[in-house]
């Protein structure tokens, strides 16, 4: 029990999570200036940002839900730490249970639930617009996510425990791969990147759902952020790429896989404009959730013939 | 420019007070006050001109107002000279013929004090909102 | 204290105010946040909202209107922070100096609200970004 509160704070709980997420987060950073020639950031940042939003005051609105406003931020922190800590034991040691998916998917969705709470409970109507744009993503990004999910399951011999999934990388068949592009769309969405940053389209709605955060609730949302910029990948690892394993040459491939997810979506990020949240919509409905029954469809096909590239 | 001023001689002749070429596009005509609304309709309804604003100017013989019409077609200006006495300045207003004329004369209601008779809104424009009103600050003997 | 002005040297964020300026000094202004100048590199980003500002651009003289405007958007900037006055119009009214319509330059504006507000002048009319980089980069030094 105390080996678990300790890999919860420390590693790969807590510390180690938001390390590698505010690199993560440079990298993005430095990348995306690479991209538009310019130099970019020194290495701390990121590391800077959090601690300067440390020490600002915190300004809570009169006319805001008080204890909303100051819980969301807590509550997507907390799930997005306890998603990082149950993906990187799978991955690390191996310690899995049965149904561990399901609880992922679940608590992932509880980041994007938070930010859209606390832009409800901010007593703005340009943050209410921003959280009623990430509710309608939400409900976009989650079917088109849930439907591939199910072409994985159903290529691992309907197990759904991370272990069993990673150990057949699902991205070696058509069905996966399908899933993998659909999945890193999703990702794009959850991680709140363009093209589907229309809850906080900075131009528009003056930073949307987080207009009202200052100081420390927006620090931890900040937090919240960069370890899920560190988390989603190694879900996407995890499910389709066969999982991150640190033995022998496995650490360079798991560095690679988990680079080869994370400058795809910043490249994604920096040659893309901004969606309209119908426009979104309608991609994720109309577009990405067709492919992804037509994975699952390949996915059972393959299973019924023993077909296994299908 | 020089139809333009014919053209005026010939229907308001006897209305003209004077007269003058600032340079060859452009021509100041003086008339009274009472007549200059009526002229300004008559070139910009008549004759086509184009109203471009109005200017106004704080003299000792009262606020001098110019309207400036512009004939695009011959690359010409005919600005309408007129001069309104002080105390209590008043003028009809070219507002409800002309719309684009509501904001100018506003603004000269505002820094100059001329009241425009049928003007539809005349209300403060681009003063601060807690200017004390009665106080225009284009006029020439007002203290800083 | 020490360790939140360290902070916010590292990584000013930046809010933009026009309080009447001409918008000469706000194209300046909009050119210095291009990629050209790239002043990411010392962490400067400029955010939509006044709440996650850590600094004030101030452009513009400061008119009677816009003086009240100009005091609330000081007091929804979560404190610490600097406030950074751009351009001649906005050190010392300028031109403008003998204007009907002016309240008085951005420090005599913001004192009235927080006499113990920090305040950066950037003289120039316009300022080019080279300057307003020159001039934020030691201006933050002194801090």
């Amino acid at each position: 029990m105390g080996l678990y509160i300790l890999a919860f704070l420390i590693f790969p709980g807590f510390l180690f999570s938001t390390a590698v997420g505010l690199l993560s987060s440079w990298v993005d950073r430095k990348v995306s200036a690479r991209v538009q020639w310019r130099v970019g950031p020194p290495v701390g940042q990121p590391l800077f940002d959090v601690l300067k939003l440390l020490g600002k005051e915190t300004i809570v609105p009169e006319n805001a839900n008080r204890a909303v406003f100051l819980a969301a931020p807590l509550a997507g922190f907390a799930a997005a730490m306890i998603v990082s800590t149950i993906l990187w034991l799978a991955n690390l040691f191996a310690v899995s249970f049965v149904g561990d998916l399901i609880v992922v998917v679940y608590l992932l969705v509880i980041p994007s639930l938070s930010v859209m709470i606390g832009g409800f409970a901010s007593g703005n109507p340009l943050a209410t617009t921003g959280a009623n744009r990430e509710m309608k993503l939400i409900l976009a990004y989650e079917l088109p996510f849930i439907v591939c999910l199910a072409a994985v399951i159903v290529k691992s011999d309907l197990g759904i425990q991370l272990t069993a999934i990673a150990a057949r990388p699902a991205v070696l068949s058509i069905s996966g791969l399908l899933g993998f592009l659909v999945c890193l769309l999703c990702v794009q969405a959850k991680l709140g990147y363009p093209p589907f940053d229309v809850a906080e389209a900075e131009t528009e709605i003056m930073g949307g759902v987080y207009i009202e955060y200052s100081g420390v609730p927006l620090a931890v949302f900040k937090l919240m952020q960069a370890i899920m910029l560190a988390t989603l990948p190694v879900f996407l690892a995890t499910v389709f790429l066969g999982g991150l394993h640190f033995n022998g040459w496995g650490i360079l491939w798991s560095i690679l896989k988990y680079l080869l997810v994370i400058v795809l979506v910043i490249l994604i990020k920096n040659t893309n404009p901004r969606l309209r949240i119908d426009q979104a919509l309608r991609f994720f409905w109309r577009y990405l959730t067709p492919v992804g029954i037509l994975a699952v469809v390949l996915a059972i096909a393959g299973r019924a013939w023993g077909i296994t590239w299908l | 420019m020089i139809d333009m001023l014919a053209e005026l001689r010939t229907s308001h002749g006897s209305r003209i007070l004077g007269a003058e070429h600032g340079s060859p596009r452009q021509t100041f005509v003086t008339v009274s006050d009472s007549d200059a609304p009526t002229i300004a309709r008559h070139i910009s309804e008549k004759m086509g001109g184009r109203l471009v604003t109005i200017t106004g100017l704080d003299t000792p013989d009262g606020i001098e107002l110019l309207y400036h019409f512009a004939f695009d077609a011959n690359h010409s200006l005919l600005t309408l000279k007129t001069r309104v006495k002080k105390p209590d300045p008043r003028i009809l207003s070219l507002a409800p013929h002309l719309p684009g004329a509501e904001w100018i004369e506003r603004e000269i209601h505002d820094l100059l004090g001329v009241v425009f008779e049928g003007h539809p809104r005349l209300e403060r424009l681009i003063l601060a909102d807690d200017w004390p009103a009665g106080v225009h600050p284009l006029r020439k003997d007002e203290q800083q | 204290m020490g360790w939140k002005m360290w902070a916010l040297k590292k990584s000013p964020w930046v809010f933009h105010v026009n309080t009447g300026a001409c918008n000469n000094c706000d194209i300046e202004i909009l050119e210095l946040l291009t990629p050209r100048f790239d002043v990411e590199r010392f962490g400067i980003r400029l955010v939509g909202t006044p709440r996650h500002a850590d600094a004030l651009v101030v452009t513009g003289v400061v008119t009677r209107q816009a003086a009240p405007r100009l005091k609330e958007v000081y007091r929804q900037t979560p404190k610490p922070c600097v406030v950074f006055a751009i351009g001649a119009c906005a050190c010392s009214m300028g031109i403008f100096k003998e204007g009907y319509h002016v309240a008085g330059p951005v420090d005599k504006v913001i004192r009235e609200e927080d006499p113990n507000a920090i305040i950066l002048y950037i003289p120039g009319c316009p300022p080019k970004p080279e300057a307003m980089i020159l001039g934020v980069v030691k201006a933050l030094s002194l801090l």
